[in-house]
C-alpha cells in the first residue's frame, strides 16, 4: 500500500450513509463497544506538575528552560507534596502529570505524590531509573539517533542507555518526537525499540515562543513526518501505539489549537472542563492561570505536542460526529491517549481504515 | 421537555437515587453534580438528536440546569422554525 500517496489524499466519499447524530453512529456495534470502552475513562481529570528545576541534561528547544518557570526555589518536602496532592484530589484530580526538569532526580517526591494520586504519568529523559514502586506510566523521550541524541542532547549512548533501563518494564512508553531534521532516523530508532520489545508512540516538535532554530517544522516536514508515522504504524502494529487520524491531526498545516480550539485555561478563560480544573504546578508548588497549558511556553500557532492534542482532540468528541467514519477515527485517537496514558490500559487494534481530514472538526465547529 | 432531559440525564450518566420526576431542573449539573465536561458533551449530542438542534459549542459553559438546556433548545427550535 502506498502510503504517502493515500495520506495525501482527499477524503474519500464514505461507503455508508453519513449519520448526523450520536444515537445514530452509536448504532455500529463496533462504534457501540469501542465507545463503551473509552467512556469508563471520561473522569479523568488533570494537572502537570514541574517537579524540580535540575535536570541531567541540557537539550536544545527544551521546554522546561523556556520562559520564568525555571526561576523558582525548589519545594523538596515530601510532606508538603502530599499536602498538596491531598487537595488536588479534594478539588477532583484524577490524573497527574509529573514533568520538568527532570521528575527520576526526586524520587522521594514521587512516591509521595503516587501514594495519594495513582494515576498519572512521568515525563522523563529515561537515563535514571524510576523506582517501581512509582506506577505511573514513565514518557522516554526520544529525540532521534544516538549522534542526534549527542549532538542536540548533549548525551552518548542514549537510546541504548534508555533501552537497558527500561526493557520489560510495563510503565514504560518511548515518545519519539519529530524534529524537521530527525525524520529520517525514525525508521531504525523504532526498528530497535520493537526488537526490544518496546512500545513506542509519536509526538511532533511544537516551538517555544520566538524559537525559530532547524527543530521548527516547515509544511513539507510535516507532511514527511505524517507519511513516516503511518509507514511506521504498518510496519509495527504492535509496537507503536498510534493511530492514523493521530498522525493526521499532529501533523497538519494548523496547529491542534487552531483547528480544535485549545481548551487549556491558557486559550480558555472560560469555566469550564479544562478551562476549570486544570493548574500547572510550578516546582515550588505556584501555579498562574495565565500560564496554564499542559507544555507551557509552547507558541500555540505551532503547538502539536502530543500531550496537548491528548486534551484538545479528545476534548472535541462534538466536532467528530459528522459520519462514522470520522466518529472511528475520533475513538481510535481517545483510545490511543489512554494506552499511552494510562497504566494498564491496553491499545486495540484502530478502528478507522479511511483517511480522515482533521478539517473536518474545525468545520463542523461552525 | 424538562422531564425528558432529565430522563436522558439519568440514562446517560447512570445517575443514581434520582428520577425524571424528583430531579430538580435548577440543580447545578457541574458544581452539585460533579458532572465531566465530557460527560455533559455526550449528554449535549443525545440531545441534539433527539430534538433535531444543533447546540453551539460556545454555549456549553452556559448549559450547567436542566431549565438551561431546555431554554436553549426551546431556543433553537424558535430560530429554526
Amino acid at each position: 500500500m502506498d502510503l504517502d500517496a493515500k495520506a495525501a489524499a482527499p477524503d474519500k466519499p464514505l461507503a455508508e450513509p453519513a449519520p448526523v447524530t450520536l444515537p445514530e453512529i452509536l448504532k455500529r456495534p463496533d462504534i457501540a463497544e469501542r465507545f463503551a470502552q473509552v467512556r469508563k475513562y471520561f473522569y479523568l481529570r488533570e494537572s502537570t506538575y514541574d517537579m524540580t528545576r535540575r535536570c541531567n541534561l541540557r537539550c536544545d528547544g527544551c521546554y522546561y528552560y523556556e520562559g520564568d518557570k525555571q526561576n523558582t526555589q525548589d519545594n523538596v518536602d515530601p510532606a508538603a507534596w502530599r499536602t498538596l496532592f491531598q487537595a488536588e484530589k479534594a478539588r477532583g484530580i484524577t490524573f497527574v502529570v509529573l514533568a520538568g526538569a527532570e521528575p527520576a532526580l526526586v524520587p522521594e517526591l514521587l512516591a509521595a505524590c503516587y501514594e495519594e494520586i495513582p494515576l498519572g504519568a512521568i515525563a522523563s529523559n529515561g537515563l535514571v531509573r524510576i523506582p517501581a514502586s512509582v506506577g505511573y506510566r514513565i514518557h522516554i523521550s526520544v529525540w532521534g539517533d544516538d549522534r542526534t541524541s549527542e549532538r542536540v542532547r548533549r548525551a552518548k549512548r542514549m537510546l541504548e542507555r534508555q533501552i537497558e533501563i527500561y526493557q520489560g518494564d510495563a510503565r514504560a512508553i518511548f515518545v519519539y518526537t519529530f524534529t524537521r531534521e530527525n525524520i529520517a532516523e525514525a525508521h531504525g530508532v523504532v526498528e530497535r525499540l520493537a526488537r526490544n520489545g518496546c512500545k513506542v508512540t509519536f509526538n511532533v516538535f511544537s516551538a517555544t515562543v520566538g524559537y525559530h532554530g532547524p527543530l521548527r517544522h516547515t509544511p513539507a516536514t510535516l507532511a514527511q513526518t505524517r507519511a513516516t508515522m503511518l509507514s511506521l504504524l504498518e510496519a509495527y502494529p504492535e509496537e507503536v501505539v498510534f493511530s492514523r487520524y493521530n498522525a493526521a491531526a499532529h501533523t497538519d498545516t494548523l496547529s491542534l489549537h487552531d483547528l480544535y480550539s485549545c481548551p487549556y485555561p491558557r486559550q480558555n478563560r472560560g469555566q469550564f472542563g479544562l478551562g476549570r480544573t486544570f493548574r500547572q504546578y510550578r516546582s515550588d508548588l505556584t501555579w498562574i492561570r495565565e500560564a496554564a497549558c499542559c507544555v507551557p511556553d509552547t507558541d500555540c500557532a505551532d503547538c502539536r505536542h502530543y500531550a496537548a492534542g491528548s486534551a484538545i482532540v479528545t476534548a472535541r468528541m462534538n466536532r467528530h460526529i459528522a459520519s462514522a467514519d470520522q466518529f472511528r477515527a475520533w475513538l481510535d485517537y481517545v483510545d490511543t491517549y489512554l494506552a499511552v496514558w494510562v497504566q494498564g490500559y491496553g491499545k486495540h487494534p484502530n478502528l478507522g481504515t479511511v483517511p480522515i481530514s482533521p478539517s473536518l472538526a474545525l468545520q463542523t465547529s461552525r | 421537555m424538562e422531564r425528558r432531559i432529565a430522563e436522558i440525564l439519568i440514562q446517560e450518566l447512570k445517575l443514581e437515587n434520582v428520577t425524571p420526576d424528583t430531579f430538580d431542573v435548577n440543580t447545578d449539573l457541574v458544581k452539585e453534580l460533579g458532572i465531566d465536561s465530557m460527560d455533559l458533551t455526550t449528554v449535549v449530542l443525545v440531545l441534539q438528536g433527539e430534538y433535531k438542534v444543533k447546540f453551539d459549542e460556545d454555549t456549553y459553559p452556559s448549559l450547567t440546569t436542566v431549565r438551561a438546556i431546555a431554554d436553549q433548545i426551546r431556543q433553537l427550535q424558535s430560530t429554526v422554525s
